[in-house]
């Protein structure tokens, strides 16, 4: 589903280039969750963009759902996004003026992939169902979280990118909406890669990988990791 | 205490560092500023420029006078003629002479010579601006030349310097100075300038002063002295600073719009950096930073601005002022006479005002903002409602303003009684439409939303994004609408005065051939005339004093066709008797109606040399663009009672032979006219159009302005919008949204609220049109036409904001689109 291949990143700073990912290689198979773990600073979402195609590595390949990173437009990677990726940000990024219904549909009607069961069965499961009519400033931010997990689910994702999904809420919330996006992503046959500080919500996921200067090392973690495949 | 200070520069410093990490920012925040100002201060600058050149006028040799002597075959007046009238004891007349100069290098001057010693002293020390006795070397040999300083100027000359002339004569040594008194010309003693000319015949004499029965025995005393000599009213006598009120009133006001729209670019620009400042000003709050202090800071950055915006602004404005004043100049000039020299002065007081009123708009558009966010920063942050929900807010309010502002001026209105409080309606007016506006597109917006079927989900969101735009849009899209409206309601309005005038023209110049000659015996042409003579119509008047105003009388021959097809603005059953030749009923022009309040069927009293003679008002016609009150009697009544009254013009009618007009031309010049003494029909037409053109062309001036500065305004919050929505665009473009669903998303907002707010302008603009036409320019000018409303002002006006619309939104994109990338990688984090 997703593979790095010795991807290098460097940033320009004023201090000197810093570089990120000096030949980071990593498989996640389809259907598998991964957490991603590191120090602040580490490279974590710079991965993830990489991973989106929100930026562009300076060495090394990518391969998701099967297209490479070295041979792909910007259309192509604007087409997969769409069709086959999605991503779950602290912010939740709804549109403000659009109801819960309309915002958790944008995605799956932007790539003509709606259906409209699931869509339903996202919405009980999500426990939306008393709030698709409202606006997104009338939610909590657990609730809103909620439209943006159904949102990046409904077109049936490849492979979800998450970057601290959890990050703005208590820990209470956090667990409890981790805990369903989980289940619906494994329900949905994605491939789930998550950012993530806490160890404790990196238990959720099958596996665990720390970046640490620059390479990823899968971590066989204490709690109930089994190692990948 | 220094240590205040020094805590207050830290903090003010803090403040302005917001500007250097913004420059955008700040440059439109002071574009709206300079802008807004400069217009407003343009116009000062050309009021006060008239103002003075009023003052002015009425002090420069001559415009005081009552009357003037000139003569008839327009070689002049002799010397020895003058010289006479004073032995004769005539000792309020004083000679002119005026004369266009070619210099040696080819600059055309005009001089302007009269005698001091003729002037009583005290006329001669306003006139000249000189003490009493000052004038001694400009009368004795080797006499001066006075130059007007910008004259010198461009001239290059100084005190001393004498200007050599296209003959090789030089003109006195030259002395120059600071303030103008003579117009652009310069000011000799009359002997030195006869004797450097080698003249015997002044231009005209002027007479100060004609008391009692004095016109009518100096009259007396021209004809004894020289038959050619004729005493000429002085129909420019007019009291410019009164006659011409209005009009740098309505300058004002349009002024006074475009500074408004200057602020709603200063309002926008700071609105949009707030959510930038809040961090600023929530971090000095936290680290101990005291309300006071930070109000002072807050202060002093407002007075920086403030100081910056008015210098830019006034030079700006003077600039701009310099290419308007032709224009106003020219306004001036057709609708009353009244003549501005090109030279501009900036006083201290436009200066003093500028500032008042750019730190006035400062203190509304930056500093209460940010002391209102400075204040609730320490407030719990999250208890802030949503952005939206305060856009929402500011919109219900504004149109809850909007509402009361219209009731007063619905209430205003009833009342209306002068110039100031028409134009106080119409601001009300156009605030209002204004503050309704956002309110108006969000109800549409929502509206869309609703009835959009489930499948036009991009129509939905393009709605719902707009919605989210709003709060950004709304100030320019207000400010858009106020630029829009006066557009179309000015344009409306000369339209409208444009077509009136027009068919009016046509109906009043129905003649095929206009005479105006001194020297044509109009008796000798009409008794034998021959046949290619179809009618004619014989006209003549005089200007009197009536109502403390310069009152025209002329006499028509009331059985031409042309007089028989009068449209009358409103008549008696009577009226009838004045086509037949009443010699006791008289017809008045509007302005008597609306100005000096006369009704018809009342009666009049027109002065007539000593007594006054009544007539009953039995109609009132138009008579467009005219200042002076007017009244027609028939000619031989004219005639009869004031025998001195000038022939004003014939109209002949020819027959439709081909050679009418050669033969018509050849018993002109054998009755004595001279060649170019007569115009055709299509010519005085065509002149008329173009004068007007020209006196509208100062308005068309400042409209366009004002749509530079909405256009200004537009681009500024288009701008602020990607800005603003910039990371919510990196997050569509996350999810894979196309650079077309994107256009479309993101344009359409501003696609709708553009045609709301056109759409808008039109009912708006009419309805300003229609205050102008039947309320304003009763008020001033005081004749009525009818309001003529047409589209094709609107249709002209939608390309041109589409035009500006594209282009400005062609360049937000495009900058939104170059930083989308950077965007993009900053998908995770806080939006700041
Ligand atoms: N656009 C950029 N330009 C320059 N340097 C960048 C850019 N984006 C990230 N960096 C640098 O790259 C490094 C990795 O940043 P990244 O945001 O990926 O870290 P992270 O692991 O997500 O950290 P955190 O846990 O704090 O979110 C940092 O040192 C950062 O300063
Ligand atoms: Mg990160």
């Amino acid at each position: 589903m997703l593979r790095l291949n010795q991807v290098v990143k460097h940033f320009a700073q004023p201090d000197g280039d810093v570089t990120v990912l000096s030949g980071a290689s990593f498989h996640l198979p389809a259907g598998r969750s991964a957490a991603l773990l590191g120090e602040s600073g580490s490279g974590k979402s710079t991965l993830l963009h990489l991973v989106a195609g929100l930026d562009t590595p300076d060495a090394g390949e990518l391969v998701i759902d099967g297209h490479s990173s070295l041979s792909m437009s910007a259309g192509d990677w604007n087409r997969l996004r769409r069709d086959r990726l999605s991503l779950i940000f602290q912010q939740y990024h709804l549109v403000p003026t659009l109801t819960v219904l309309d915002n958790l549909q944008l995605q799956a009607r932007l790539s003509q992939r709606l259906d409209p069961a699931f869509r339903d069965h996202l919405i009980d499961r999500l426990g939306l169902a008393d709030l698709t009519r409202r606006l997104p400033h009338q939610l909590s931010g657990g609730q809103q979280q909620r439209v943006a997990i159904a949102r990046a689910l409904l077109h049936r994702p490849a492979l979800v990118l998450a970057d601290e999904p959890t990050g703005n809420l208590d820990e209470a919330t956090s667990e409890r909406v981790m805990g369903v996006l989980v289940e619906l992503v494994r329900e949905t046959g994605s491939s789930l890669l998550m950012v993530t500080h806490s160890a404790h919500m990196a238990s959720f996921l099958d596996e665990q990988w720390r970046l640490q200067h620059g390479q990823l090392h899968q971590q066989h973690d204490q709690y109930n990791g089994e190692p990948a495949l | 205490m220094t240590g205040t200070l020094t805590r207050l520069l830290r903090v003010l410093i803090t403040l302005l560092s917001h500007h250097r990490r913004h420059p955008l920012q700040t440059l439109f925040l002071l574009t709206g500023l300079v802008t807004g100002v400069a217009l407003w201060s343009a116009v000062q600058v050309i009021n006060a420029h008239a103002r003075a050149s009023y003052a002015e006028a009425d002090q420069v040799l001559g415009a005081q006078a009552s009357h003037w002597v000139r003569s008839g075959s327009g070689e002049g007046v002799s010397v020895d003629d003058y010289v006479n009238l004073r032995r004769q004891g005539w000792r309020s007349v004083f000679p002119i002479l005026e004369q266009r100069l070619t210099t040696a290098d080819q600059s055309v001057i005009n001089l302007i010579a009269t005698d001091l010693l003729a002037l009583p002293d005290e006329e001669a020390g306003t006139a000249t601006g000189l003490p009493a006795g000052g004038w001694m070397q400009l009368v004795t040999p080797p006499h001066e030349a006075w130059y007007p300083e910008t004259l010198a100027q461009q001239l290059g000359l100084e005190d001393g310097d004498r200007l050599t002339l296209n003959s090789g004569k030089a003109l006195p040594p030259a002395r120059v100075f600071s303030r103008e008194q003579q117009g652009l010309r310069v000011f000799m003693d009359i002997g030195a300038a006869l004797t450097l000319l080698d003249r015997s015949h002044l231009s005209y004499l002027v007479v100060a002063e004609l008391p009692g029965d004095a016109a009518a025995r100096l009259s007396r005393d021209l004809a004894a002295l020289n038959p050619d000599l004729r005493l000429v009213a002085n129909q420019q006598r007019l009291d410019l600073t009164e006659l011409t009120q209005s009009l740098h009133t309505q300058l004002a006001a349009m002024s006074l719009l475009s500074f408004a729209v200057g602020l709603f670019i200063v309002f926008n620009a700071v609105r949009f950096s707030l959510s930038a400042r809040r961090h600023t000003l929530t971090t000095l709050r936290e680290l101990g930073v005291s309300q006071r202090l930070l109000l002072g800071a807050i202060a002093l950055e407002t007075l920086v601005m403030s100081i910056i915006g008015t210098l830019g602004g006034l030079g700006l404005g003077y600039g701009l002022s310099q290419l308007l004043l032709p224009s106003v100049a020219a306004t001036l000039q057709n609708l009353y006479g009244a003549v501005l020299d090109y030279t501009l002065l900036v006083q201290p007081v436009t200066v003093l005002q500028a500032w008042l009123l750019t730190s006035a708009g400062l203190v509304l558009a930056l500093a209460w903002p940010l002391w209102r966010q400075a204040q609730r920063s320490l407030q719990d942050q999250r208890d802030e409602p949503s952005q939206w929900q305060q856009d929402q807010r500011a919109r219900r309010r504004l149109a809850l303003g909007s509402l009361v502002l219209a009731l007063l001026a619905l209430g205003l209105y009833f009342q209306l009684n002068s110039i100031a409080m028409g134009f106080t309606v119409l601001a009300l007016i156009l605030f209002a439409g204004a503050g309704l506006l956002p309110w108006t597109v969000a109800l549409i917006l929502r509206g869309l939303q609703r009835a959009l079927p489930a499948s036009a989900w991009r129509l939905n969101w393009a709605c719902g994004e707009g919605l989210a735009q709003l709060g950004t849009l709304r100030t320019a899209l207000m400010a858009l609408l106020l630029a829009l409206t006066a557009n179309f309601g000015v344009d409306s309005l000369v339209d409208s005065f444009r077509t009136s005038l027009s068919d009016w023209l046509q109906q009043r110049l129905a003649a095929d051939l206009f005479v105006q000659s001194d020297t044509l015996d109009i008796d000798a042409l009409l008794a034998n005339p021959g046949d290619w003579l179809v009618e004619s119509h014989r006209r003549n008047g005089l200007t009197v004093r009536w109502e403390n105003r310069p009152t025209q009388i002329r006499g028509l021959n009331t059985d031409t066709s042309d007089t028989r097809a009068l449209p009358l603005a409103a008549e008696t059953d009577r009226s009838s008797a004045w086509f037949d030749g009443d010699p006791d009923v008289v017809l008045a022009n509007e302005q008597a109606r609306y100005l000096a309040g006369i009704e018809l069927g009342e009666t009049v009293q027109i002065p007539v040399g000593q007594q006054t003679v009544a007539f009953e008002v039995v109609g009132f016609y138009h008579d467009y663009g005219n200042p002076a009150y007017q009244f027609y009697l028939p000619y031989q009544r004219v005639a009869e009672l004031w025998p001195n009254a000038g022939e004003q013009g014939l109209g002949l009618w020819l027959n439709d032979h081909d050679d009418a007009l050669a033969r018509a031309e050849a018993a002109l010049v054998a009755a004595g006219a001279r060649p170019g003494d007569w115009t055709r029909r299509e010519d005085v037409l065509a002149i008329s159009l173009r004068v007007f053109d020209r006196t509208f062309a100062m308005t068309a001036a400042i409209n366009a302005l004002t749509f530079t500065v909405a256009g200004i305004a537009l681009l500024a919050s288009l701008l602020a919008i990607h800005q603003q929505r910039l990371p919510s665009y990196a997050h569509w473009r996350s999810m894979g949204v196309s650079n077309r669903e994107w256009l479309l998303i993101a344009g359409l907002p501003l696609g709708i609220g553009l045609l709301v707010t056109w759409l808008l302008s039109i009912p708006l603009g009419t309805l300003l049109a229609g205050l102008l036409i039947y309320d304003l320019n009763v008020l001033s000018f005081g004749w009525t036409m009818p309001l003529i409303w047409q589209f094709e002002p609107a249709r002209s006006l939608f390309w041109l904001t589409l035009l500006v619309a594209g282009f400005t939104f062609a360049i937000s994109a495009v900058q939104a689109r170059l930083k989308l990338p950077q965007a993009l990688k900053h998908l995770g984090e806080d939006a700041a």
